[in-house]
């Protein structure tokens, strides 16, 4: 356990707040808060994350606990998509981008040489910012997976896995009639969720969500919001948002970014009524991002 | 968290609806304490015109209450407050509570100062009532200046304050039994004293309340009932 | 207030001067737009008022006898006999059944001139085709010369050219348009025969069919060549120095004059390799070279425009990255890559330049029937015909310019409508 408190020694990194005030953090910063667990799904050692001469994050620890939601706050540009994006290393597909530290999840090293990324994807899923399903009908869009990795051995099966996978994403009962019409023409929310069904087809043990909701109106919200609630039955679950109020409504930790550094990572209820650092506090009250 | 501040938020107004209520509680809290004094000097100096104002005053001490509700149940729901915010908000609503009981028990002792001057003023001047009205008194100034400063130590004394309120009741208390036995006669008066006595010790509750609150705000620490 | 009427009366000034400006720019538009629909339709005036007449042919209408003396032969299966019979005896005596008055060695000459020089020829092939004809008589539209063609068409519309013409000739002409014996038919040599130098028996069909070898193997050449290039520097090459160089050159290419490449395909192709010159072979490697960049190009185009979070997804999928381009990209990117072929295709077509480097500017008179045989193109054989002096040749020029344009036409609908098509589906 961490519990570094706030020390105002040897600022060199300064926030700007709305006014003149400013609020520093140490180049050394220790990240306040709980950010070790007993019984971890994902292990975080002291990552770095360059783009091309540009470090985006600053040596994160961090332990993302089985079953658990935990949710990434932080303004605009403070790293935390990248930090989620290094978890299944969508990075890699960056030009330029390059990482140092240890990441692993289940006691495998997710940047060992032998370790292929296709693998890794498959347990490790991802929902998108923005809906994509592919432009195919929305049985093609589920089965996608499945088919790639080979998870099913027949026709049968096949439909059994994307009537599950839609089911557990609440929509089956929204789309069985039009299972072969294009994923595209469901509204915003649908896609989403369709996208969602599309990453559990292939069953994986983590699933990444990178500001899931932040193109839905707020129905499409509160429903991908149930959904991550069911979801965490089954999975692990990280996501990045930037609605805080959507943070405090879903996850179980929350941990926040600023400036590519993790400032703090304390269970919800407390960040929210209760930050342990002052950047938090600032930044959870309105006062910058 | 050495200074509290509530302002710098993006949203100016925000910063602005917060000083509002801050103010508007402090005002209140003005209002209450007045109305405080005005009580325990009703009851001394059995002046029955003062202590009507007092009862007069409560209406307004009331409105001010619902008034204050609103306006944080509209911040609530429009700016969705965190953190110290959330703290701050929902220490109002709790605090405004208070206030209006401590108006009330103003009103209570006012009323009493009524029935006290009907019976004729007492040449000795109700020696228990003058003790424990000043410790109040003093303790709820002591509060508001700890609410103003967001001082959580200013607090945790103030509470202590209440402890000694508790000792000198029950010495009035059994005070003012002594006296109901040694004179039956005077038993009306004695309990229109004891209720007196018995509301400005309600009252030192109410502000020892407020004082947990102010440390809630401060601390983020819940220590009622510790 | 007075400030505030101030601030609406300068945006109202401004904003008639503003209006203005904008109507202003609206006419320049129209006026550019008209212009360049002027010159569209000018030119399809041009072409379609010169070129309509070649599509009809001069025909005479006469008794022919086929007497096997006057050919000389007597097995009509036999095919030395057949190639070496007089058939020019056959409309010749025709002519003079119908003109029996017509003596002296140049009057009959002149009258021998009244029909095509390939006439007998016809004859023959109908007489092949039907054996029963030996010997009987049948009345048959033979066609005509391309003076009397040329003569009769415009006496027809009121304007005689009747320099090539003797005044014998114009009697006779006169005399078989009173009985009804010369018409204008559908001319249906211009489509099945090739080149010839006598302009009446002149068709673009062999020029038809050496555009389509040629043009098929661009197609199959240059299509997969450059999608598989674009995809490559688009989704796998390293972003480096060397790409970068790649780039550049492609763009390069696709501006430099069409002729460096008929060079090129003379130098390489013809005298390195040795492929035989004035065949589609080399037409299609040449033209191959010239619309790969075109391709490349709007193939990366189509690429580019692949929305990256469909890659996302794929990729967070597990798919790898072959898998992300098979499945994703391309079936996306399709439809640009298409458009881009078919109008780099429609560029071939039209091209005639490098073609005129590498030999297929021959004159060949064959139907060319695959790959290796010499052949030319449309746009080759316009300007072949563009240079003869015959008169009869400006409107077969004409007719194969108003063909060529409609192919391209035809293929520049269809890229559109491919693209629609096909981006409504996804």
């Amino acid at each position: 356990m961490n519990t570094s408190n706030i020390a105002e020694k040897e600022p060199k990194t300064t926030a700007k707040l709305s006014s003149e005030q400013t609020l520093e953090i140490e180049d050394n910063h220790i990240t306040v808060g709980s950010c070790f667990s007993d019984n971890p799904k994902m292990t975080m050692r002291n990552v770095n994350v360059f783009y091309a001469d540009k470090q985006a994050i600053f040596d994160v620890s961090l332990d993302i606990e089985k079953n658990e939601v935990i949710a990434m706050i932080g303004p605009s540009g403070c790293g935390k998509s990248t930090f989620l994006r290094t978890l299944n290393r969508m990075n890699d597909t960056v030009d330029g981008c390059r990482m140092d530290g240890d990441i692993c999840m289940d006691g495998d090293d997710l940047y060992a040489p032998k370790l292929d990324v296709v693998e890794l994807r498959a347990r490790v899923g991802m929902v998108f910012q923005k809906p994509n399903p592919f432009p195919k009908s929305i049985y093609d869009n589920v089965a996608y997976g499945p088919k790639i990795h080979g998870l099913a051995d027949s026709r049968v099966d096949l439909d059994e896995i994307v009537e599950n996978s839609l089911r557990k994403a609440s929509l089956w009962e929204e789309v069985k009639e039009r299972l072969h019409q294009p994923g595209t023409g469901l509204s915003g929310g649908q896609q989403q969720r369709l996208c969602i069904a599309r990453a559990i087809a292939v069953s994986p043990e983590v699933i990444l969500m990178d500001e899931p909701c932040s193109a839905l109106d707020p129905i499409a919200t509160a429903k991908i919001e149930e959904l991550i609630e069911e979801l965490s039955e089954n999975f692990t679950i990280a996501i990045v948002t930037h609605s805080m109020q959507q943070a405090a409504r879903v996850s179980h930790r929350t941990a926040y970014f600023h400036l590519g550094k993790l400032i703090e990572v304390n269970p919800t209820e407390q960040v929210f009524t209760m930050p342990q650092h002052q950047l938090t506090e600032a930044y959870i009250t309105g006062r910058f991002g | 968290m050495a200074n509290m501040t509530f302002e710098n938020h993006i949203m100016k107004q925000f910063d602005e609806e917060i000083e509002e209520i801050r103010t508007r509680l402090m005002e209140m809290g003005g209002k209450v304490e007045q109305q405080l004094q005005n009580a325990i000097k009703a009851v001394s100096e059995a002046d029955s015109s003062l202590a009507q104002e007092v009862i007069e005053q409560e209406q307004v001490v009331d409105e001010m209450e619902v008034e204050i509700d609103e306006s944080c149940i509209l911040i609530i729901a429009r700016r969705q407050p965190a953190a110290s915010d959330l703290r701050l908000i929902m220490m109002v609503t709790k605090a405004v509570n208070d206030l209006e009981r401590i108006g009330d028990e103003a009103n209570k002792i006012a009323n009493h100062a009524i029935l006290l001057s009907e019976d004729g003023g007492s040449t000795r001047g109700y020696p228990e009532i003058r003790h424990i009205g000043t410790s109040v008194v003093k303790m709820l100034a002591n509060v508001l200046d700890a609410f103003a400063r967001f001082d959580a130590d200013a607090a945790l004394q103030a509470i202590e304050e209440d402890k000694q309120i508790d000792l000198d009741y029950k010495t009035a208390l059994r005070e003012l039994v002594t006296y109901m036995m040694e004179d039956p006669r005077s038993i009306s008066r004695a309990l229109n004293i004891l209720w007196v006595v018995r509301s400005l010790e309600r009252i030192g509750d109410h502000a020892k309340n407020l004082c947990e609150q102010i440390v809630f705000v401060v601390k983020g620490k819940d220590i009622r009932h510790k | 207030m007075n400030n505030k009427s101030q601030v609406l009366s300068k945006i109202q000034s401004s904003l008639a001067r503003r209006n203005r400006a904008e109507a202003r720019f609206r006419w320049y538009g129209r006026m550019a737009i008209f212009i360049g629909l002027l010159a569209v339709a000018l030119l399809f005036i041009d072409i379609v008022s010169k070129g309509h007449g070649a599509f009809r042919a001069t025909y005479i209408q006469l008794d022919v006898r086929y007497d096997q003396a006057l050919v000389g032969i007597d097995n009509l299966t036999d095919a030395e006999q057949l190639i070496a019979g007089n058939w020019q005896a056959l409309p010749k005596s025709a002519l003079r059944t119908y003109f029996p008055d017509v003596s002296g060695r140049s009057d009959k000459r002149k009258l021998y001139k009244l029909l095509s020089n390939g006439a007998g020829f016809d004859l023959k092939d109908r007489l092949v085709a039907d054996p029963s004809l030996l010997n009987r008589i049948e009345s048959v539209w033979i066609l005509a010369d391309d003076d009397i063609d040329t003569y009769y068409k415009s006496w027809l519309d009121g304007n005689p050219y009747d320099a090539r013409m003797s005044d014998k000739q114009v009697k006779w002409i006169h005399q078989l348009h009173q009985e009804g014996q010369i018409a204008l038919h559908f001319n249906s040599n211009l489509f099945t025969r090739g080149d010839s130098r006598e302009p009446e028996q002149a068709g673009i069909r062999g020029a038809l069919m050496g555009s389509f070898f040629t043009l098929v193997l661009t197609l199959l050449l240059s299509f997969p060549i450059g999608v598989s290039a674009a995809i490559y520097l688009e989704e796998f090459a390293p972003k480096n120095k060397w790409t970068d160089f790649i780039e550049v050159n492609i763009n390069n290419l696709a501006a430099v004059p069409s002729i460096i490449f008929g060079l090129l395909g003379l130098a390489i192709f013809i005298n390195v390799f040795h492929v035989p010159r004035s065949v589609p072979i080399v037409g299609g490697l040449v033209l191959t070279l010239m619309t790969l960049p075109t391709i490349i190009i709007t193939s990366r185009a189509a690429i580019k425009s692949v929305p990256p979070s469909i890659r996302e997804a794929a990729l967070g999928m597990g798919a790898s990255k072959y898998q992300m381009v098979l499945h994703h990209v391309l079936p996306l990117a399709l439809p640009g890559m298409l458009t881009g072929a078919i109008i780099g295709m429609a560029q071939a077509l039209g091209e005639t330049a490098p073609l005129l480097m590498i030999g297929m500017v021959a004159f060949i008179v064959d139907i060319p029937g695959g790959f290796s045989d010499p052949a030319t193109v449309l746009p080759v054989q316009i300007f072949l015909w563009a240079d003869s002096p015959e008169r009869a040749f400006i409107e077969k020029t004409s007719a194969a310019i108003m063909v060529l344009l409609s192919f391209l036409i035809i293929m520049n609908t269809s890229a559109v409508w491919l693209r629609k098509r096909l981006e409504r589906r996804w």
